[in-house]
């Protein structure tokens, strides 16, 4: 490891330590099953591209409930919106679908797809934002539960436009249709990784890698390739909306909605715009999603699904992109990690013989027919495993693993207000440029972010406007919201 | 079937969202949260009847055509209830350090683990009472009602409970106390009433009574783990067009969503039965969407008149 990495390592908090080191023993053991052959290395961007696609759903969650404080409960809706807003248009077995691959030879029909999950997103958000925006935070959260329900029970049970709960099927890869790309996959070479032999003489021998790369693998690096282009477009977006003044009337409103209405603001018409904004990149991981997987049904709308991405940004910690990223990683972790001790766990417990003696050691029957249910029904653990893991989260750490410090204030502010004793210029991971400098002393003092925050924000050149509202009215916003969303990041102070 | 069939369904169903729903409203009001737990509180009360009545069930005696262990297993179903809903209060809302929302959402991961332990021990499948079903009352079928007497033992066991409820609430002292507390705690704790032993009664009728809604949907439907998150939606339906924190107005609000989400099939239909509408008039609309009727009545109360029926006043 260089002096640069473990410096920089050094300069995390305890909880960024904690959470590189899961992400890092995470891909770790990924990288290890790729090489034992226990992970087919379609399968691993397969699930690289899962995690993209919640990582995407974080983002949009960081929005609404991040941002701006709504109770979202409807995100398996947006994501279904988005899945199957594509896959109605392009699916094989679709009742409304579209013949061939490009519209009028010219436009590939992804790219329609693509539009019309946005298009249709947006207006279910609207629909759904006109009542609910304006009702308490409770009540959103019942209201939003219940309108996602009914979205799930229209594609359940509307058979002659979404096919029921057969789902559809054939949905074509998101570059088919594509000049060039199309053909991407079938033209690369297939490669062949020939299989090692690791032995120590006498003690054990193990064959690893040994695998073909065809066309699949290529299909499958294509997926990852359009997932990480989708994040990083979102994550820019949002990194810049976030820290414009724009993103400083949505933190006001979290943490002071009556506040922001007496500064003159349309709290209804921000909420709105941050609903829409969110569920807009749900609906894009949606889109995703039934690329992937070429399959989508309206399992895929349960509310499960919304919880997971819920772990993903509570855990992560609400208002963070890089804590949505992390949230994305673990659940991931949760669901093939439930699912691959669920397979290696033997079906019954096995019994003992002890050695040299004849004797047999047997469990109670209570303990092993527990047993026998308890791995019969293995697959339920992950709702344990989200169930805990909210519960723990909240009773532990409210603000979660990585609540924003740095990231809503401007690098340069950072290092302006870089003054011996007042700060400490420890930058968020994406910031490495202009963060690397100052990274040693910045192990003292985390705490008092809050302060640093506020003067680092006031600093903010002038000319840094995004959106119209940041003209002059604007500034008493900027000032007095400043203090109180940045004390702590979390929400429950 | 004619309109007395839909509206005796509706009246066994709306029992059951009426039992369910005083507790969620007692919690909300009290607890000052939204529990999403509440729904999952019935199931364990269910599977918690089911295991209990594998042993008993062969109790001698009937009542309205359940033996006497099937009460047994009901008594059983609403104590385990309300003693996991303790616990959890115990062990999991009391230490928390947050706001209401923060509750809110931790009464989620709750509801997930109650859900994937009675998955891990019981499968997902679908159960049902070893209780053979039983004809239809002879006495109602000329008027066109097929209801059987497990029904009716379902709306008298119902009734029992709210009126022992009401009984509670307005003349025994904690029930004074509980009104006192859910309309102002700190009024209520200057006044020398122990707020938190309230809040723990108030947990204790609040699941004591989802576990009875939840052994009377197992008798009515079948028991699964879903079927308390399933039906949660609804019961909210209830408390919201009730009014928050009314334990009358969830009353109504259970009994009201109840019976339209039985009487859905009759929509399409309308002009048929009801007069001074023309023959041909009818709401285009599935069973499939009785769920989502109920959630449309919520919203739009929501929007309408946010304190329900029963208005501002609590309890």
């Amino acid at each position: 490891m260089s002096v640069a990495v473990r410096e920089r390592f050094g300069g995390l908090t305890r909880a960024e330590q904690g959470a590189v080191g899961f992400v890092v023993l995470l891909a770790a053991l990924l990288f290890l099953g790729l090489l034992t052959g226990g992970l087919a290395p379609t399968y691993f961007l397969y699930l690289v591209g899962l995690v993209g696609m919640y990582v995407l759903l974080s983002f949009g969650l960081n929005v609404q409930w991040g941002y701006t404080g709504l109770i979202n409960f409807s995100v398996a809706a947006f994501f279904g919106l988005g899945a199957y807003g594509t896959a109605l248009l392009t699916a094989g077995n679709s009742p409304l679908g579209v013949e061939g691959s490009r519209l009028l030879g010219i436009i590939p029909l992804t790219i329609i797809g693509l539009l019309v999950a946005i298009v249709l997103a947006v207006v279910v958000a609207v629909a759904i934002g006109i009542p609910t925006l304006r009702l308490r935070a409770d009540y959103l959260a019942i209201a939003s539960l219940g309108l996602a329900e009914v979205v799930r029970l229209v594609f359940l049970n509307q058979r002659d436009w979404t096919n029921g709960s057969a789902g559809l099927r054939g949905i074509p890869g998101f570059f088919d249709g594509w000049p060039v790309l199309e053909t991407f996959p079938e033209a690369m070479p297939g490669l062949r990784v020939e299989a090692l032999e690791l032995s120590i003489p006498g003690v054990f021998s193990t064959e690893i890698l040994g695998f073909t790369l065809g066309t699949p693998f290529w299909q499958a690096l294509l997926n990852v390739a359009f997932v990480l282009v989708l994040v990083g477009i979102v994550f820019a977006v949002l990194r810049r909306a976030h820290r414009s003044p724009w993103g400083r009337v949505m933190r006001t409103i979290r943490s002071d909605e009556d506040l922001a209405e007496a500064l003159g603001k349309d709290t209804y018409a921000f909420k709105m715009q941050a609903f829409v904004l969110g569920s807009v990149i749900m609906a894009l991981a949606g889109v995703f999603y039934a690329h992937l997987n070429l399959f989508v049904s309206p399992g895929d709308l349960e509310p499960i699904n919304t919880f997971y991405v819920w772990i993903a940004v509570i855990l992560g910690g609400s208002g963070s992109n890089r804590g949505a990223m992390f949230g994305g990683f673990v659940v991931i972790a949760i669901r093939e990690g439930t699912r691959f001790l669920g397979e290696l766990l033997p079906g019954a417990l096995p019994t003992a013989g002890i050695p040299f003696t004849d004797l047999v050691v047997s469990f109670p029957t209570v303990i092993e027919t527990t047993y026998t249910t308890v791995v019969n029904n293995f697959a339920s653990t992950r709702l344990l495993a989200v169930g805990l893991l909210i519960v723990l989260v909240m009773r532990f750490r409210p603000q979660g693993m990585l609540p924003p410090q740095r990231e809503l204030i401007w690098p340069r502010s950072v290092a302006e207000s870089a003054g011996p004793g007042e700060t400490n210029p420890r930058e968020t991971i994406e910031e490495e440029a202009t963060a690397t400098a100052h990274a040693a002393d910045a192990s003292a003092g985390v705490g008092d972010d809050g302060q640093t925050a506020g003067d680092a924000t006031d600093a903010e050149p002038a000319g840094d406007d995004s959106t119209p509202d940041a003209s002059g009215p604007d500034d008493g916003t900027a000032d007095g919201s400043e203090d109180a969303p940045d004390e702590g990041g979390g929400r429950n102070e | 079937m004619s309109v007395l069939e839909f509206l005796a369904n509706g009246l066994v169903f709306s029992s059951i969202i009426v039992l369910s729903s005083i507790g969620l409203s007692l919690v909300y009001s009290i607890a000052d949260f939204a529990n999403f737990a509440h729904g999952d509180t019935m199931t364990v009360g269910a599977y918690a009847a089911l295991v209990t009545f594998g042993f008993v069930g062969a109790l001698g005696g009937e009542v309205l055509g359940l033996p006497l262990g099937f009460f047994v297993a009901l008594a059983v179903g609403v104590g385990v209830a309300a003693v996991v809903a303790v616990v959890t209060h115990k062990l999991v809302y009391e230490p928390l350090d947050v706001d209401s929302i923060g509750l809110l959402i931790t009464s989620i991961g709750v509801a997930f683990v109650y859900r994937a332990v009675i998955q891990l021990g019981f499968g997902t499948g679908f159960i049902e009472f070893e209780i053979t079903l039983l004809r239809p009352i002879e006495a109602l079928l000329p008027y066109g009602i097929r209801m059987t007497l497990h029904d009716v033992a379902i709306v008298v066991s119902a009734a029992v409970l709210v009126a022992g409820l009401h009984t509670l609430l307005q003349y025994t002292d904690l029930g004074r106390k509980m009104r006192a507390t859910a309309d102002n705690p700190s009024l209520a704790r200057v006044s020398g009433i122990r707020t938190g032993r309230i809040e723990l009664w108030t947990w204790i009728i609040g699941a004591g009574l989802a576990g009875a809604g939840g052994v009377f949907l197992g008798l009515y439907n079948n028991i699964s783990p879903r079927m308390g998150f399933n039906i949660l939606l609804v019961v909210f339906a209830a408390v919201i067009l009730g009014g928050i924190g009314s334990v009358y107005g969830a009353m109504a609000g259970g009994f009201l969503i109840g019976m339209i989400n039985q009487l859905t099939p009759l929509l399409p239909r309308l002009g048929q039965e009801l007069p001074l509408i023309p023959e041909s008039f009818g709401i285009p609309i599935g069973i499939e969407y009785a769920n989502a009727i109920a959630f449309l009545i919520m919203v739009a109360v929501l929007l309408l008149r946010p304190s329900g029926i029963a208005g501002e006043e609590a309890t």
